[in-house]
């Protein structure tokens, strides 16, 4: 198969045919940032405008270095420093950018589907960078990639998603993903956070840790949000380490080389311990790693399907 | 319809690697060199490469390191095409620094695949010298790009497509091709 799109919004939108290309080509990506010479000229004389109106830190940076790997120029922009502010709408503010003969605009944004609709409204490609809790294709990418790196395959795993499912976007991506991609996906958390709604899609929900975790050949953790237990979804962080964190006891409970995920920041001692984050089954660090070469991929792939 | 026209037999190719490897040999054994390497562009340049490494071997008892290179990321026409093919694996098994190149494609064209493999290979490394060879120069350059061991010159209608073809599965199939591409809507 060729690439042909424009816009990367949401791996719901791909095949599994395109999902796995996007991968393959992650693959070589992740060869030229362990060169000597870690720069491309793919897209030199291109722009890219990150366009962050959600606050983000990891993401962007990640996705900063792999424009510079590829020779973008690159435009930063943040909500709280753009017309947005100042009450103009989104779409204007990005024909504005477009206006500057940009060629792809990076966003993450609060609400659900903005970058869908700002890519039907611009001739630029649009990389969703998180939208909501709707979707963040990058991070599901980076997570499979990691994921078909350590095991060799996807279909045929079990992997268990643990946390704020409810509100967790990544948790949206990985599952469309893996289910294309055939794996046998589980949520879990308490069930304050995992709605049993999401089984109608084909995953399973379980509430109970130890179930969730026996066959897991991957457990990708969650960020839980602090600002959650203020609205009520669980009584406290540290009750919630005890029931649903995973520890030394609960590695026991798990297959020897079940890998252990997480899309940080990690909450030491909340969504899992110390000696679990640093232990030998975590590939926390990897995963940001591969993020990298996931993004490179993206904004190659897509930057060469945006007709000017 | 497409016109396909076989100019050269998969015999008369296994001849033109024989002379392009002895060629090669001469000029490295002139340069007091006999630790070079061949880099194969992909698709075609890579078994063309092997096929001279081959040869090579045979020549002299010993075969010449050799590496593939995908030159996707260095293409001048990046965003001009509607659809990208998936990158191949570039595999440089040592260390191009100071080191005889002969750089492996199964046509020379324009010279703009040329110019961007020397920007790819130079990001490895700083290579001593770095030669050419192309099955066959079909004699349109657009850079000022040209071979140093060829084994087929010809000259085809610009608008004609100049194709090889090694390992097909109908021997027939294998040979150089003259290809005319009519658009569908013609």
């Amino acid at each position: 198969m060729e690439w042909t799109r424009k816009d990367l919004l949401s791996l719901y939108d791909l095949s599994a045919e395109e999902i796995t290309f996007l991968l393959d080509t992650a693959e070589e990506f992740k060869k030229v940032s362990e060169r000597k010479v870690k720069k491309v000229p793919a897209l030199r004389g291109k722009t890219v405008v990150n366009f962050f109106v959600e606050p983000s830190t990891r993401t962007r940076v990640s996705f900063e270095l792999a424009e510079q790997r590829l020779s973008a120029d690159i435009v930063n922009m943040q909500a709280q420093v753009s017309s947005l502010r100042k009450g103009e709408t989104l779409l204007d503010t990005v024909r504005n950018i477009e206006a500057l003969q940009v060629d792809l605009v990076v966003m993450r944004h609060s609400t659900p589907g903005a970058q869908d609709f700002i890519a039907r409204h611009l001739k630029c490609g649009v990389v969703n960078a998180g939208d909501g809790a709707h979707s963040h294709p990058t991070q599901a990418l980076l997570d499979i990639f990691t994921i078909r790196e350590k095991r060799g395959r996807i279909a045929g795993l079990n992997v268990t998603i643990l946390g704020d499912i409810l509100h967790s976007r990544v948790a949206r991506s990985n599952m469309w993903g893996l289910l294309k991609l055939g794996a046998n996906v589980t949520l879990a958390g308490p069930s304050t956070l995992v709605p049993r709604e999401f089984e109608s899609v084909g995953v399973k929900v379980c509430h109970n840790l130890k179930e969730a975790v026996r066959d897991a050949d991957v457990v990708n953790l969650l960020r839980i949000q602090h600002e959650r237990q203020a609205s009520g979804f669980f009584p406290s962080t540290s009750e919630y380490a005890r029931f649903f964190g995973i520890n030394r006891e609960t590695l026991k409970l798990m297959k020897p080389d079940a890998l252990i995920m997480h899309p940080g920041p990690i909450n030491r001692d909340v969504e899992l311990t110390s000696e679990v984050a640093d232990g030998p089954n975590s590939v926390i660090l990897e995963q940001v790693t591969n993020g990298l070469a996931v993004r490179m991929a993206v904004l190659f792939l897509v930057a060469g399907c945006v007709k000017k | 319809m497409t016109l396909r026209k076989r100019l050269y037999s998969p015999e008369e190719i296994s001849g033109a690697v024989e002379r392009m490897a002895g060629a090669i040999r001469e000029d490295c054994r002139n340069a007091g060199c006999d630790d070079y390497a061949l880099v194969g562009l992909y698709q075609q340049g890579v078994p063309l490469a092997e096929r001279l490494c081959d040869a090579l071997e045979r020549l002299t008892g010993r075969r010449p390191r050799m590496a593939k290179l995908d030159i996707s990321l260095y293409r001048d026409d990046f965003g001009k095409r509607s659809a990208l093919p998936l990158i191949r694996e570039t595999v440089i098994p040592f260390d191009v620094n100071d080191t005889r190149i002969i750089l492996v494609d199964d046509v020379l064209s324009t010279g703009r695949t040329i110019r961007a493999a020397l920007d790819a290979l130079t990001d490895y490394g700083r290579p001593g010298v770095i030669r050419l060879a192309v099955l066959v120069d079909r004699g349109n350059p657009e850079f000022p790009i040209r071979a140093d061991f060829v084994g087929f010159d010809c000259n085809p209608p610009a608008d004609h497509k100049v194709a090889v073809q090694f390992d097909a599965d109908e021997p027939a199939e294998n040979g150089i091709f003259e290809v005319e591409w009519k658009k569908f809507n013609e």
